[in-house]
């Protein structure tokens, strides 16, 4: 038994402390190297901050350039799926032709009384929120975490929790800041947690991912039911980080659960627009 | 002339691991697939624990740790997360190596499923209560699971990749 004991111990000895011909360093020096980078990394001291966000920026630039292949094929891939399917979005189109044909009367007088009421108002007919646009330079998920690395830091006045909008919708919020770069946690990612408000009951409830497409609603209440017309789901500024009032999406029901369907899909994410502050007078849009 | 190109070819062929190690972790290579939601896998810890185990000149320990480490700078972990589980992982294979004195399929697969253990344990312990990041033990048990069944697979594709490299070095 004691020799077995012995056997095992002069065996992990020479595993951790042996080097082969051509090995630099042995593993239980390397072991300690992580671990002393893991305790740096996490005292949260000024100088390592900088320094990681130095080698953030470094890395997701490296890593921009060394994906371009993967995305080259995937758009390639696109490329020859859209031109087989080309006949059948044809005849797809000319119908969609023909009913938006009809309703452009219809939006038509629908935009002139929009801007009838807007003049009324004497609101900015731009956007609600003064944004940086940014593009998406790297999209790496892991079983524990769906974020997206945009090119844009602090040098373009983004600061940490900003929401990110994809088309107008919330995509998710800024969890890290680079000089040149940041990430943007996605609104279905397991750590997300966002207040929001359900139209048109107005029921606060928390927006919570669970790591598939669709996150969840959380905290509803009990007597809480989906009304004939379709819910939608806004971001009711509770935690005084994220502006009011920012579309998200549209309730579903699945297996009695009350999930959130995305307007802004989180696969489809390619450009961003972050919102740095909501322009004065825009509450009432 | 021929040499050299020849030399080039081999330190190429050589480096492939290492080269395949670097790519997935600092491309956008997605080894966590969603197909039917639960197939992930981990690329990494096939690659590691197979050369560590079979060829440790090809796959330096200091390139694991680089590896993990630009790994958790990609995926936003605390730095020294996935190159403590990645060494971790090549602890488990350089003991085996130590230990055993004929591999075969079976020794290797068998003790894969201690290193999955191991480096995943050490991956899910420092996020969990470092991090404080929140992980479903369905993901992780899955993730672990296909990384174990696919090894054999990977297992046949090196063991052929080493075969060409060793026949080129011998010519």
């Amino acid at each position: 038994m004691s020799t077995s004991r012995d056997d095992f111990g002069i065996v992990i000895r020479s595993a951790l402390l042996q080097r082969g011909a051509k090995q630099k360093f042995s593993l239980f020096v390397l072991i300690l190297l992580s671990l002393f980078v893991f305790v740096l990394d996490n005292s949260n001291l000024k100088p390592v901050k900088v320094l990681r966000s130095l080698i953030n920026d470094g890395i997701y630039r490296i890593s921009a350039v060394s994906s371009s292949p993967i995305r080259f094929s995937g758009a390639s891939k696109d490329f020859f799926v859209k031109h087989i399917f080309t006949y059948e979005e044809n005849k797809r189109l000319r119908k969609e032709l023909e009913d938006l044909k009809s309703k452009n009367f219809q939006s038509s007088f629908l935009e002139a009384q929009n801007n009838e009421l807007q003049n009324v108002l004497d609101l900015e007919k731009n956007s609600p929120y003064s944004v940086v646009n940014a593009k998406v330079i790297l999209d790496k998920n892991s079983p524990f975490l769906n974020s997206v690395i945009i090119n844009k830091g602090s040098n373009a006045g983004i600061k940490l929790g900003m929401p990110v909008l994809n088309e107008g919708y919330l995509a998710g919020r800024i969890v890290e800041v680079n000089f040149v770069s940041s990430r943007i946690l996605l609104l279905n990612d397991l750590n997300s947690r966002i207040p929001v408000i359900v139209s048109p009951s107005g029921t606060q409830a928390i927006l919570s991912g669970v790591g598939k497409r669709e996150p969840s609603l959380e905290y509803l209440p009990d007597n809480f039911m989906l009304g004939e017309k379709e819910s939608t789901v806004f971001t009711s500024g509770k935690d005084g980080v994220l502006f009011p009032g920012i579309a998200i999406g549209k309730v579903v029901l699945n297996d009695n659960k009350k999930f959130v369907k995305l307007f802004a899909d989180p696969d489809q994410i390619n450009f961003v627009s972050v919102a740095l502050e909501q322009q004065e007078d825009s509450g009432a849009r | 002339m021929a040499l050299v190109l020849s030399n080039l070819k081999d330190t190429f062929f050589k480096l492939g691991p290492l080269i395949l190690l670097i790519f997935i972790c600092i491309s956008e290579f997605h080894t966590q697939f969603y197909y039917w939601g639960i197939f992930t896998f981990n690329f990494q810890f096939i690659i590691i624990y197979y050369w560590v185990l079979r060829d440790p000149d090809i796959l330096g320990y200091g390139f694991v740790f680089i590896c993990g480490f630009i790994n958790d700078v990609v995926l936003s972990l605390p730095l020294g997360t996935s190159a403590l589980s990645y060494l971790f992982v090549s602890l488990v294979a350089a003991y085996v190596r130590t230990a055993t004195v004929r591999n075969s399929l079976f020794t290797d697969w068998f003790t894969f499923l201690v290193a999955i253990i191991i480096g995943n344990f050490i991956y899910f312990f420092l996020l969990n209560k470092f991090a404080g990041a929140d992980i479903k033990y369905t993901t992780l048990f899955y993730n672990s699971l296909f990384t174990f069944i696919l090894y054999p697979f990977f297992w046949g594709l090196f063991e052929i990749y080493k075969k060409i490299t060793f026949s080129r070095r011998n010519d």
